[in-house]
C-alpha cells in the first residue's frame, strides 16, 4: 500500500506546485515554453524529485501555462508564449468586437476539453505503437536524421533551416570534444539551456553593439490595450462544458483526438490545420471566430500533451518537436535521466513508469492544474494581467533569467559549461533571427550530433 | 543622448536598467550558489548536497527578480480600454473584409443565439446584417 501511496503524494504535491508556478508564468506575455518549461523541470529533476513527481510536475505546468498564456493572448492581443501565435489574429478581432471576455473563456473551455481528451488517447495511441519500440530504438540515429530534417524544412526557414543545421551539428559536435577534453565527461544540460534562452542570448549580444542597440531601439515605453473587464455571468463559475456549443464541443473533441494521434507535426501546423478543418467550414462570422479560439487552443493543448506522452511511453526517445523541446528533460537530465549515445540505451522516465502511471498521474495532474487555473482565469484574468503588466518588469525577468543560465551551468561542468551555454544560444539565436531555424530544429539537431554523427562515423570506420 | 529604449526578447527595457538586472542577476545567485555548494559539501556527500545548492542559487535568481522589480518599473503603458468605442461597426466592416459575412444573429443555433444576445451583440449583429442586404440589394439594382 505505502509502495502506491508514495508516489501518488509525490505527484499531488508536485502538481500543485508546477500548476501555481506556471500559472504565474503563463501571464508573463512572450514568456517561451522552452525557455521556461524545460529549466524548471531540469531542477525539479536534478534536485531528486521521484518519477511520479517529474511526470506530474511537467504535466501540470504545461496545462497550467495554457490555460494562463490564454490570458494575454486575449485580453492584450500579444501572444501568451509560441504555441499561440496561430490564434492571435481571431482573438482580436473578437477584441475589437468588444468581447475578449467571450474569447478567453471559448479557449480555455476548449483547452481544458482537449487536455482531459488528449490524455488518455495519447497513452492508447502509445500502447498501440509499443510493441514497435525496439524496432524503433534500433533505428533512433537515422529517425533523429529524418525528424531533425523533416521538421527544418516544415519550420519557418524551409530549406535555408536545413542547410544551417549542417554547421549547427558541427559545432556541437566541436564543442562536446572540447568540453570532454577538459571536463573528462560531455555536457548536456548547458546546450539544452543555451539552446532555450538562444533568443534572449543572441539579443543581449546584439544590444551590446552600436549597430544592434540602433535596430533595437524603441522611442518609448510600449503601450498595451487592455481590453475592459466585462464579465457577463454573475455568482457561479460557468461550467467549461456549457460554455461550448454543440458544434464547438464536438469540433474540439474532434481535433483532439485527431491531434493526439499524431507526434511528428509542428504544433503550430497542425493547430492551423485543425482549425480549418473543424472551424473552417461555418459560415456565420461570430460563430467561425468563437469556434476557432476553442478549436484551435484545444488543438495546441493536445498536440503538447501527444507529442510528450507517445515518443515517452513508447519509444523513450525524443522525437517529437515537444519532447525535443519543453519535455526534453524527461528524456535526458544526466546524471539521473540518461540516454546512451552509444547504444541509444535509455534511463528516463519510459523506463521508470509503466502505462498506467502516465495515464493516472497525467489525467490526476491535468485536473489538479484545471482546477487551479479555470476558476481563477475565468475571475481574475483582467486584475491578474494588469497586475502584471504594471508591476513585473521585463528587466527583472531578464536579470533571472541570467542568473539561472549561470547557476544551472555552473552546476553542470563549471565555467567551461558556461562557455559553451553562451555559444549555443549565441550561434542558435542568430540562426533563429536569420534563418527562422527555431528551438526544436536545434534541439533535434543536438540529438543529431549526439546519436547520428557517431553512426556516421561508424559506417566509415 | 542616445535612446534609453530597447527591445529586448520580446518587450521594451531600459538598457541600463536592464544591465543593472543582469548584474544583479549573476551577482546574487551565483556566489549564493558558490557559498551553499561549498557549505553542502562540508555537511553532505556529493550528489546531493550540489542539488540542495542548485535550489539555493535558483532561491537567489528569484531574490535578484524581486529586488530588480522593485527597482525598475516595467516600460509598458498599460491603456483600459472602454467598453465600447462607438467603433463597433468599423470593426465589424473589417473582419468581415477578412473573414467574410458575420451573418444574421436570427439564423444562429439556440445556444449561440443566447451567447450573443447576453453579450449584448445581437442588436450590433442584426443592424450589420441589415446593412450588407441593403448595400446587396442596391448593388444588384444598378448590376
Amino acid at each position: 500500500m505505502t509502495a502506491l501511496l508514495e508516489p501518488t503524494l509525490w505527484a499531488l504535491g508536485m502538481a500543485l506546485l508546477g500548476a501555481v508556478v506556471f500559472a504565474l508564468i503563463g501571464l508573463v506575455s512572450g514568456t517561451d515554453e522552452t525557455a521556461t518549461v524545460a529549466p524548471l523541470t531540469l531542477l525539479v529533476i536534478l534536485l531528486g524529485v521521484p518519477p511520479a513527481g517529474v511526470f506530474a510536475f511537467f504535466m501540470a505546468s504545461i496545462a497550467a501555462k495554457h490555460v494562463t498564456h490564454a490570458i494575454p493572448t486575449t485580453l492584450l492581443g500579444i501572444p501568451g508564449d509560441t504555441m499561440a501565435a496561430p490564434l492571435l489574429r481571431d482573438a482580436q478581432m473578437l477584441r475589437e468586437l468588444g468581447v475578449p471576455h467571450i474569447a478567453l473563456r471559448k479557449a480555455i473551455s476548449g483547452g481544458a476539453m482537449a487536455a482531459l481528451i488528449a490524455v488518455p488517447l495519447a497513452v492508447l495511441f502509445a500502447w498501440i505503437i509499443t510493441p514497435f519500440s525496439d524496432a524503433i530504438s534500433a533505428v533512433a540515429p537515422w529517425l533523429f536524421l529524418a525528424a531533425a530534417v523533416l521538421i527544418a524544412v516544415l519550420s519557418k526557414g524551409r530549406w535555408g533551416a536545413l542547410i544551417a543545421l549542417v554547421p549547427f551539428v558541427l559545432i556541437i559536435v566541436g564543442l562536446q570534444q572540447f568540453s570532454s577534453d577538459i571536463l573528462g565527461k560531455g555536457l548536456s544540460i548547458s546546450f539544452f539551456l543555451g539552446i532555450a534562452t538562444g533568443p534572449l542570448i543572441a539579443d543581449l549580444v546584439l544590444a551590446s553593439t552600436p549597430a544592434g542597440r540602433r535596430s533595437m531601439a524603441r522611442p518609448g515605453p510600449r503601450v498595451f490595450e487592455l481590453a475592459a473587464d466585462v464579465r457577463t455571468w454573475s455568482g457561479r463559475m460557468p461550467n467549461p462544458a456549457k460554455v461550448l456549443d454543440r458544434t464547438q464541443f464536438w469540433g474540439t473533441a474532434g481535433a483532439a483526438a485527431v491531434s493526439s494521434a499524431t507526434f511528428v507535426f509542428s504544433p503550430v501546423a497542425m493547430t492551423v490545420m485543425m482549425g480549418e478543418l473543424f472551424g473552417g467550414r461555418i459560415k456565420n462570422g461570430y460563430r467561425k471566430l468563437t469556434t476557432l479560439m476553442a478549436v484551435k487552443n484545444g488543438t495546441t493543448e493536445s498536440t503538447y500533451i501527444a507529442e510528450t506522452l507517445i515518443p515517452l511511453i513508447a519509444i523513450g526517445l525524443p522525437l517529437s518537436p515537444m519532447a525535443a523541446g519543453p519535455a526534453n528533460p524527461l528524456f535526458n537530465a544526466p546524471p539521473v535521466f540518461t540516454i546512451d549515445t552509444e547504444t541509444g540505451a535509455t534511463h528516463n522516465l519510459h523506463d521508470l513508469l509503466g502505462p498506467w502511471q502516465f495515464l493516472v498521474f497525467g489525467l490526476l495532474a491535468v485536473i489538479i492544474a484545471l482546477l487551479i487555473t479555470y476558476p481563477f482565469a475565468m475571475t481574475q484574468a483582467h486584475r491578474a494581467a494588469s497586475w502584471i503588466m504594471r508591476h513585473v518588469s521585463h528587466e527583472a525577468i531578464i536579470g533571472a533569467f541570467a542568473g539561472l543560465i549561470a547557476v544551472i551551468c555552473l552546476y553542470e561542468g563549471g565555467i567551461v559549461a558556461i562557455l559553451v551555454a553562451v555559444t549555443v544560444g549565441l550561434v542558435g539565436g542568430l540562426m533563429n533571427r536569420l534563418f527562422a531555424m527555431h528551438t526544436g530544429v536545434q534541439f533535434m539537431g543536438y540529438y543529431v550530433a549526439a546519436l547520428t554523427v557517431p553512426a556516421i562515423g561508424g559506417l566509415f570506420s | 543622448m542616445e535612446d534609453r529604449y530597447l527591445e529586448v526578447w520580446g518587450d521594451t527595457v531600459d538598457k541600463r536598467h536592464l544591465l543593472i538586472s543582469i548584474i544583479l542577476g549573476v551577482g546574487i545567485s551565483v556566489p549564493v550558489y558558490l557559498i551553499a555548494d561549498w557549505l553542502f559539501g562540508m555537511l553532505a556527500d556529493g550528489a546531493v548536497g550540489h542539488s540542495y545548492a542548485l535550489l539555493v542559487g535558483l532561491a537567489g535568481c528569484i531574490a535578484a527578480a524581486v529586488v530588480a522589480a522593485r527597482l525598475f518599473k516595467p516600460k509598458r503603458i498599460v491603456e483600459v480600454g472602454t467598453e465600447h468605442t462607438g467603433s463597433r461597426e468599423a470593426a465589424m466592416d473589417a473582419i468581415e473584409a477578412e473573414i467574410g459575412p458575420l451573418g444574421d444573429p436570427d439564423e444562429l443555433p439556440r445556444a449561440a443565439l443566447a451567447e450573443v444576445k447576453e453579450l449584448g451583440l445581437y442588436d450590433d449583429l442584426k443592424a450589420q446584417h441589415e446593412k450588407n442586404r441593403r448595400t446587396a440589394v442596391e448593388t444588384g439594382e444598378r448590376a
